[in-house]
Parts: C-alpha cells; sequence; structure tokens
C-alpha cells in the first residue's frame, strides 16, 4: 500500500508541474514588456471592461468589428461580475500593466474613482462625444470640478408596475400626483396583497419620494458635501416614506431591492401578492402571464399589466426617481490613450447609440431616445419621461464608501420599522458626513 | 517516552542536531514567500491612513495608533466582536459534538452504513460554498423555503412567511447551523482516522478484561483521540471567529445592516466597501490579538502536554 | 509485534456452536443496529441540501420560483447542463482549477510532513516559536490581504499565473496542514519505530515500514481538506487571475449568479454549474476514500 500511495503522490506531483507549465496564460503584460506599446500600432490590442451582461452581444460584435476597421486593432472585451467588481478596479486600474484601458463603471461608483484619479479627462472630446445632448446628471456623476472623467454610457429607470385588473376591480385609476399614489396604494393593501410592495431597506427605490419632495441626500456647501438627511425637505420625503411602507406595503421590513416583479405575478393560488411594484425597466421581461405554449415562460399581457412613471408632487409632472445605469471612462494609468478615444468615439456614435436604444438600453446622447421609445411603447416611453427627470445619488467622493457601509440600508430600514425620523436622521447625517469626502 | 538512541560519534550528532532545520527549510521558505509580504504589509498599513487615494499614488501617512482608537471608540463594533465570539464558540462546540458523536457512529456501524455514511459527508463537503449557500437560502426563504413548509405541517402556525433572516437571533441561528453543517464532515471524519489509529489489540484486551462500551468509550477512545480533538477544536474556533463567506451570503438574501455583522464581514466592509485600507487593517490585526488573548490559554496547555 | 488472532481460544471448548451466543456478544449488535440507524438518518440529513442541488440543477428557473417546494425534480431535463457547457469557459477552468490545486496541494503535504516530522520527532531550539508562528498565521482574518497579495505578485511577476496563485494556495493551507499532521504524527507512539529498528531495520526504512502507513490516514484528511480549499477559494483567483481566459471554477460559477438589464439570474443554470464544480471534487474524494480504508486495514493489521 505505501508504494502505490508514493507511487499516486508522484505521479500527481509530475502531473502536476506539467500542468503548470502549460497551464495559464503567463503572457501577462506586466511580467516582460516586449515591445513597449506605441499609439496606434498596427498589431496592438485594447482591452475593454463591461459589467454583468447588460450590453448584448450583438453590441459587442458591432463594436469589436467596427474597431478593427477603423484602428486596425484588436477590441478585448472582458465581461466582470458586479459584485466584484470594485475589487478588481481597485487593484488593476492603478497597475499600467494590468490595467483596462476602458471600462464600463456603475454610476454610483463614479464620482469615487474620478475623485482619486482614476480616470483620464475626457474635456477635450466631451463635445464631440454629444456635449449638452448627453444625459446631464451621468454626466454630473463623472464630474471633478468642472472636468469630464466619464461619461454617461446607458440608463434605465425605475417604473412604476401595477395590475390592471385589480386597480379596476378597486375602482382606482392611475395618480396624477405623488399624494393621490400614496392613498391609491394605501387603499389596496390587504393582509394578503401588498398595495405597493416596498421593502424597509429599499432606499434605491425610497429616495424617489425624497427627490419629490425637494430633497437631497447630501449637498455640497463650498468645498465639502454635507449629509441633508435633517434637511425639512428630505424628512418629508421620509416621512412620507415611512407611511408607505407601513401602510401600503407587506413587505419585510430588512428587504430592499431584488426580484420585485416575484410579488405582481400570481402566485400559486392564481393571485398576486402585490398591486403595484416599482422597478426597472427591464423588469418587462420577467413579468406576465404564463404563456399558452410554454407554461414556464412569462409574456405580458396589456389588459393585465400596466406601468407609468411615478408622478411628481405637482399635476403633469414626473417624480425624479434614481437613475441606474453605468458610466464609461478611459483609465489613467492606460499606456493607450488615444485608442481609447477611438472606441469611445464608436461608442458614442449614432449608429451604436441607436443599437442600445433598439436593444432596451436608454442611450447616453438624449437625441437617441425615439428609437428607445419605440421599441417597446408600452413601457419605455414612461421610462424616458422618468429617465429625463430622474437623478443619481450625490457625487461625492466618498459616496462609495457611504454604500459600502450600507449605511442608507441601516437608516432607512430603522424609519421603516417606525423609528424618529428626525433623531435617526441626525444620528446617520453625523456617519455620512465622516464618509463623504 | 523512551530517550532516542544516542549517537556515540560527534559527526553523527551534528547531523542529528541540523536534521529538523532542513526538514523545516521548505515550508519556511514558502511561508515567508507566500504569507509574509502580505501579513507585514497588513501590519505596516494598520497604522498608515491607507484608503483609495493611497491605491491610486497618493503617499501613505503614518498615524500611529489613530485607526486603532477609531476601531476601540466605536460602539457597534464591541457588539459585533461579542456575536462573534459568541457564534464561534456556540459553533465550534456543537460541530465538535456531532463530529466525535460521528467518528463513534462510523466505528460502530455497519460496514455499508459506515460507506454510507462517510460518502455522504463528503458530498455535502464536496459541494461549492456558493451552491450550498444558495440551498440554504431557499430552504429557509420565507415563501418557497422547505424548512417554514415543514414546520407549517407539523402544526407550527407561527412559522407561516417566517421570514429567518429579519432578526439577527434567528438570522445567526441559521448561520450556525449552515457553519456546522458545513463543518462537521471535517471533524467526524479526522476523529474516525484518529479512532482508527487506535491497534486492534488494544481494544481487544480491554474487552477480554470485561470493560462494556462505555467504559472502552470513556478509557480507552477518548483519551486516544484527545491530541485530534484538541488540534480540532481550536482550529473549528479559530476559523468560525473568521467566518465570513456563509455570512455574507445570508446578508445578502436578508439584510446588510450593522446588527448582521460578525468580524468577518465588517472587516470586508472597511475594506472593499469602505474603502478604508488602513482601518481594514487594523481591525484584521485587532481581531488577531482578540484570538491570541482567547485562545493564549488553551495553547500554552497544548504547547505544555506537547513539550512533555 | 505481532498481532494474535482476533478470536481468543478458549482452552475448553463447549459443545456450542462456532459463533459465541454468550450475552455479552448480543449486547454490541443491538449497539451496532442503533448506530447504524442513527448513521442513516444523519447520512440523509447531510446529504439533503446536495440533493437539492441536484434536483433543482434539473428543473428550470420558473419552477424553482414558485411557493411550494419541489420535493421530487419531476418533468426534469439536463437543459440546464447543456446551456451551461455551451457557454464554453468550463473545460478552461476547470484546467486551471486542476493545475493550481494540485500543485499546490502537492507541495503543501510534502512540506508540511516535513514540517510536522520536525516538530513531533526533535527537539531544537525554535520550535516552540515556530509552532506558535504558524499558528499566529492562522488567526488572521483574510479580507483585506487582496491588495497585498496583488502587490506581491506584481512584484515577482506572478501575476496570471498559475505558480502565482499556486505559491499563495499552498501558503494559505500549510500552517493548517502541519498543525494537522503534527497531532497524526504525535499519536504514533516513536516505539513503533524502535522496536522495528531492533528487530534490524534502519531508521528509514522503519519509519516507511510502520510509521507512513499509520500516518495515511492523517495525510489524507489534511490533502482533501487542503484541495478543498483551494479548489473553493475565490478572492485570491479573482484578483490574481484577472483576465477572462484565465479563471478558475469559483470565477466562472460567479458569472452566473448575475442579474443583468436582459435576464435575470437562472437559478437552474447555477445549480446545474455548481454540480459540474462539485463533481471533480467528489471523483478526488472517491479515490482517497478507497486509500483511506484500505490504509486502515494494512496500517492496524500488519506488524
Amino acid at each position: 500500500m505505501k508504494r502505490t500511495t508514493i507511487g499516486t503522490v508522484a505521479a500527481l506531483a509530475a502531473g502536476a508541474l506539467v500542468l503548470a507549465g502549460c497551464g495559464g496564460d503567463s503572457d501577462a503584460p506586466s511580467a516582460d514588456a516586449d515591445g513597449s506599446p506605441t499609439d496606434g500600432g498596427q498589431s496592438q490590442s485594447l482591452t475593454l471592461w463591461l459589467m454583468g451582461g447588460d450590453t448584448p452581444d450583438e453590441l459587442r460584435d458591432y463594436l469589436r468589428d467596427t474597431f478593427a476597421e477603423e484602428t486596425g486593432a484588436e477590441l478585448v472585451i472582458e465581461e466582470q461580475d458586479w459584485a466584484d467588481a470594485v475589487t478588481k478596479l481597485t487593484t488593476a486600474l492603478p497597475d499600467a500593466g494590468a490595467t483596462p484601458d476602458v471600462t464600463e463603471i456603475g454610476n454610483t461608483w463614479a464620482s469615487t474613482f474620478t475623485g482619486v484619479g482614476a480616470f483620464s479627462d475626457l474635456s477635450d472630446i466631451y463635445d464631440e462625444l454629444g456635449g449638452e445632448d448627453l444625459l446631464q446628471s451621468f454626466v454630473a456623476a463623472g464630474d471633478v470640478d468642472g472636468a469630464h472623467h466619464a461619461l454617461p454610457y446607458y440608463f434605465g429607470s425605475r417604473l412604476i408596475w401595477y395590475r390592471k385588473d385589480v386597480w379596476q376591480e378597486a375602482g382606482l385609476e392611475v395618480p396624477t400626483t405623488l399624494a393621490e399614489f400614496n392613498d391609491t396604494v394605501t387603499q389596496l393593501r390587504t393582509d394578503d396583497r401588498s398595495g405597493f410592495y416596498l421593502g424597509g431597506e429599499d432606499w434605491r427605490n425610497g429616495i424617489s419620494w425624497i427627490f419629490a419632495n425637494g430633497g437631497e441626500l447630501a449637498v455640497k456647501e463650498g468645498d465639502t458635501w454635507v449629509s441633508s438627511l435633517s434637511d425639512p425637505a428630505t424628512q418629508e420625503g421620509l416621512a412620507q416614506f415611512q407611511q408607505l411602507f407601513t401602510d401600503a406595503s407587506n413587505a419585510p421590513a430588512t428587504e430592499s431591492d431584488s426580484t420585485p416583479w416575484v410579488n405582481i405575478n400570481n402566485n400559486d393560488d392564481g393571485v398576486p401578492e402585490a398591486a403595484t411594484i416599482i422597478a426597472p425597466g427591464w423588469a418587462y421581461w420577467s413579468i406576465g402571464l404564463p404563456s399558452e405554449e410554454d407554461p414556464d415562460v412569462l409574456e405580458w399581457d396589456d389588459e393585465t399589466f400596466g406601468v407609468f412613471a411615478l408622478p411628481g408632487t405637482e399635476e403633469g409632472t414626473v417624480a425624479p426617481v434614481f437613475a441606474g445605469g453605468s458610466n464609461i471612462a478611459i483609465s489613467a494609468a492606460s499606456e493607450k490613450q488615444e485608442l481609447a478615444r477611438d472606441l469611445l468615439r464608436i461608442i458614442f456614435s449614432e449608429e451604436y447609440q441607436t443599437m442600445l436604444a433598439e436593444n432596451g438600453l436608454g442611450p447616453a446622447n438624449t437625441q437617441y431616445l425615439d428609437a428607445f421609445v419605440a421599441l417597446n411603447p408600452t413601457v419605455n416611453e414612461a421610462a424616458a419621461e422618468a429617465a429625463l427627470g430622474s437623478k443619481l445619488t450625490p457625487a461625492a467622493p466618498g459616496w462609495a464608501a457611504v454604500e459600502g457601509a450600507t449605511l442608507l440600508e441601516e437608516f432607512f430600514g430603522k424609519v421603516a420599522e417606525g423609528g424618529d425620523i428626525a433623531q435617526l436622521a441626525a444620528e446617520y447625517d453625523e456617519q455620512l458626513d465622516a464618509l463623504l469626502n | 517516552m523512551t530517550a532516542v538512541p544516542s549517537a556515540p560519534t560527534r559527526r553523527r550528532s551534528w547531523r542529528r542536531r541540523t536534521v529538523p532545520y532542513w526538514l523545516l527549510v521548505p515550508a519556511v521558505v514558502l511561508l515567508l514567500a507566500g504569507t509574509g509580504y502580505p501579513v507585514v504589509w497588513q501590519v505596516v498599513t494598520s497604522f498608515r491612513e491607507y484608503g483609495m487615494a493611497q491605491q491610486f499614488g497618493q503617499p501613505a501617512p503614518f498615524v500611529g495608533l489613530a485607526n486603532y482608537l477609531a476601531i476601540v471608540q466605536d460602539a457597534g463594533l464591541w457588539g459585533v466582536v461579542v456575536r462573534s465570539v459568541t457564534f464561534a464558540v456556540v459553533a465550534a462546540f456543537v460541530t465538535l459534538a456531532v463530529g466525535i458523536g460521528l467518528a463513534l457512529v462510523m466505528r460502530a456501524a455497519w460496514t455499508w452504513v459506515r460507506l454510507v455514511l462517510q460518502v455522504s459527508l463528503l458530498l455535502a463537503w464536496a459541494m461549492p460554498v456558493v451552491a450550498a449557500m444558495t440551498v440554504w437560502i431557499w430552504l429557509f426563504d420565507r415563501r418557497r423555503g422547505v424548512v417554514n413548509w415543514l414546520l407549517e405541517r407539523l402544526g407550527l402556525e407561527q412559522f407561516h412567511r417566517f421570514d429567518w433572516l429579519a432578526q439577527p437571533a434567528t438570522f445567526f441561528a441559521v448561520a450556525a447551523v449552515v457553519v456546522v453543517w458545513m463543518s462537521v464532515p471535517f471533524v467526524a471524519l479526522s476523529v474516525y482516522a484518529g479512532l482508527s489509529q487506535i491497534s486492534l489489540e488494544v481494544i481487544e484486551a480491554s474487552e477480554l478484561d470485561g470493560a462494556d462500551g462505555a467504559q472502552r468509550l470513556r478509557y480507552i477512545f477518548l483519551p486516544m483521540i484527545r491530541p485530534v480533538v484538541a488540534i480540532v477544536l481550536l482550529l473549528q474556533l479559530v476559523w468560525d471567529l473568521r467566518v465570513f463567506t456563509q455570512v455574507k451570503l445570508l446578508q445578502d438574501a436578508g439584510s446588510q445592516s450593522g446588527r448582521f455583522d460578525l468580524v468577518g464581514t465588517a472587516i470586508h466592509k472597511l475594506g472593499t466597501g469602505v474603502g478604508d485600507f488602513g482601518m481594514a487593517a487594523a481591525m484584521s490585526v485587532f481581531v488577531l490579538l482578540l484570538t491570541v488573548v482567547l485562545s493564549a490559554y488553551y495553547v500554552r496547555v497544548l504547547l505544555k502536554e506537547d513539550a512533555s | 509485534m505481532t498481532l494474535t488472532n482476533a478470536r481468543p481460544a478458549r482452552p475448553t471448548a463447549p459443545p456450542a456452536p462456532p459463533r459465541e451466543r454468550s450475552p455479552r456478544r448480543r449486547r454490541p449488535d443491538r449497539g451496532r443496529l442503533l448506530a447504524s440507524v442513527v448513521g442513516l438518518v444523519v447520512a440523509v440529513l447531510w446529504v439533503f441540501p446536495v440533493y437539492w442541488m441536484w434536483s433543482s440543477a434539473l428543473l428550470p428557473n420558473r419552477r424553482l420560483q414558485s411557493f411550494t417546494p419541489n420535493f421530487l425534480p419531476t418533468g426534469g431535463s439536463l437543459e440546464n447542463f447543456r446551456a451551461v457547457l455551451a457557454g464554453g469557459g468550463f473545460l478552461s477552468a476547470l484546467g486551471m482549477s486542476l493545475s493550481i490545486t494540485l500543485l499546490a496541494v502537492t507541495a503543501c503535504l510534502l512540506f508540511a510532513f516535513l514540517a510536522a516530522l520536525a516538530i513531533s520527532r526533535y527537539r531544537f531550539r525554535g520550535r516552540t516559536s515556530f509552532v506558535v508562528a504558524v499558528l499566529l498565521v492562522q488567526m488572521l482574518p483574510a479580507e483585506g490581504l487582496f491588495i497585498a497579495q496583488y502587490k506581491l505578485m506584481q512584484g515577482v511577476g506572478g501575476l496570471e499565473s498559475v505558480w502565482g496563485v499556486s505559491l499563495l494556495y499552498a501558503a494559505l493551507v500549510v500552517p493548517f496542514t502541519v498543525w494537522m499532521l503534527r497531532g497524526f504524527v504525535a499519536g504514533i507512539p516513536a516505539e513503533l519505530e524502535e522496536a522495528a529498528m531492533v528487530d534490524g531495520l534502519s531508521r528509514t526504512r522503519a519509519f516507511f515500514r510502520i510509521t507512513f502507513p499509520l500516518l495515511a490516514p492523517g495525510l489524507v484528511a489534511s490533502g482533501v481538506y487542503a484541495f478543498l480549499q483551494c479548489w473553493n477559494e475565490f478572492t485570491i483567483a479573482l484578483v490574481i487571475l484577472q483576465r477572462e481566459e484565465n479563471k478558475t471554477l469559483p470565477l466562472w460559477l460567479r458569472s452566473f449568479v448575475q442579474a443583468s438589464a436582459t435576464r435575470e439570474i437562472d437559478w437552474g443554470q447555477v445549480m446545474a454549474a455548481s454540480s459540474l464544480v462539485a463533481v471533480p471534487v467528489i471523483i478526488f474524494f472517491l479515490l482517497v476514500q478507497g486509500r483511506m480504508t484500505s490504509g486502515l486495514v494494512s496500517g492496524a493489521v500488519k506488524g
């Protein structure tokens, strides 16, 4: 037995060494610099990092082909997981040998990375890429002292999805003001069904009520960012949030936004567990009734489901909701600055922007919103409306830290549980102030 | 222990003296190469201000004990520490009890049952953590979960749609169940391996002497597996204090609020979350010191025994 | 040191059947029955989540979202597995994980074994310090180390390489392995070797014939643990192997737990992918499982 054990170990070791020799792509650019890269070279390659599967394959192929055509260099696209992107960016961006040349970046992280100088200044080509036509809230997220370091890539906004059948049964109509909305959904609540499904820690949706009342999470006073949770306007919004959670929602106080559409679809008993939900535009694909051909697939039904943009406090206006989406930027450590700019020109071209719109992603350049709306008139008209009025989280350098410390989840959770809003706001103002700058 | 045979010649005694050092060289070199730099960096960084700005090129000023003071003064942190220690102690002891019990069961049961049990433990152990956590989160899901479904069927109506992850108490109960489930296979198999080293003749002799099962357990088995059990218990305590992935994934499913943090997730929040790597380093060193303090007595006992 | 026959010979043989049927013999049988029942119940409980994973891998995502649990995968299919493998990346991730893990585990077992020998069989200066250092290293939380590990690899040119990750992994599991093996070596009295040496064997031969087989279960247990640690490790691989073609299996698996604008997470595929990641480990286990039991038998019975 001992001989065979030793034999096995030896074989394993030998095998491992052989595999080690031929396994893994060790021609890492960081290790040996065989031929320093020169801009505009023939056998060059550019690396683009995309977050998640949001950009469809069709668009990726278009980018690769067009890029090769126009510059003669190869475009390498690497997909990153949203959850781990920050870890990878933190280690790779400062390293000239390993950094991606161009990267998509979540809009809430953009201000943190631009704040530490991770991205190049794009002000020189800003107008060429679209200038004022670009979604301004996203442009602001990538600004540092007026210089543009990260520009919008695509957006999605949050909409109100509702069960037409349930609403009609209760004799209720689509509200035109925010107050009306709050009332309507409160009326719709029963023990088994939320009038409006809203989790207690769901701040990304909850802040729509803060924004709608004119409040802010943080404002810039002079050179410093200051938390504004105690502002009267913010407090008003929080009070509405608290009331909605208590009176209209059956969701747990510890839930944040994940898969709200589960609640508006019929459950196993054939009834929905929520009459209304708030979700991004792409929820469209997950909402519906079981189709006839395949009960495992859901199909949207216009009679059962409807969608509208959350109304503002004044009739005829739209509430500023939290805009989802990403920015795009060039790594400051990249050695291929010109080539990277060429890629951006392609991304902001009319063709690509229209393609984004046609695939259900709100284009950065608001000029091309028509294609976006035309794609899915049911949803996207409301989506476009909501997007134009949308707001982002404060563009403070420490905002990513605030999110990383899950302070808002905690704060909203405590408010939802019925805490004293003014007191909690003062407490969390302090904690936010410590991290914002 | 009998004395080692003496080496009469000076040359042989020199060789004997250096043999242990040569045996240690590979491990020491490996540790220095793979762990040395990161650990030293961690300790040094704990005394500096090191955030995202420093990662991107800004100098990292030396701030002395500022990070440590911030940690010690944070009220929320002590709650996290107490919770972590409680969790680690409970989980480790339950794991040990179940693991030793299973090892004894494996020894006593019929051969085919032992194999079935070993295979089932191995399958559980082999499961990737992400997959295991996903399944456990489903099992405890308030709407889709098997646990609630079963409890309701058994007549416990209060478990209808019960949200296990909503309160810290039940949240950590679930975490403990998962951690114990994941750790028991290792303990059971290691203790069983230890049991199997006990030579048959010792057991036969005791049977001849008239010892029954319980006495054999107390006087033969338990003392002879003491070295293995002692080490495994210590390791379980250390690991359960550092548990991270399981709690993080449970938080992602439930709430990420601070009262659901243990030290592992708290450090992660400081590092990857907030980007304050200096503080994260300080907290890591703090947890290290805490672990040392808590296990000091135990370790000393182990070392003394070892030296005897 | 010979082992006498397991059944003690009785001087007087009463006219009884060959198997003794004294009252004392019956009690162990009942004990064995009880132990077996308990063992089976525990086995079912322990393997249930694994079963759930396999069963869910066979079902479509929509079914998995329903509020009544699906205990049996009725109407299931291999569609999820097909979809997961069609995406590509599995084989290369498998190759990476295998090469890294085998290299790291082999190095670890070898080095740790030598170190454990040194610690348990010899007395020398610095012994206690080494033991304490090895213990301390395991107590440091790993969550913040990735920055330093990246810088280390950057410095030695180990980024995107198999050997770089293996180095970090081996260093990660060696402390624990040293501790485990030390316990096992300590559990084997040196007298065994002494006795064999009295019989004329050299120290090395005595060691390999007597001690090493008894150590096999310990080596296997530690090896299996080290294998698992390396196989499932995530953060180091994430940071050192950032290029898509260099992913290990945990990174590959992670990409399935990813919602996006155009699709939500397909949990059936996640479970199928997880099952695939677990398969090589199970194969490895089954291989060494045999060695473990055979090692026990030969080690305990032979002289």
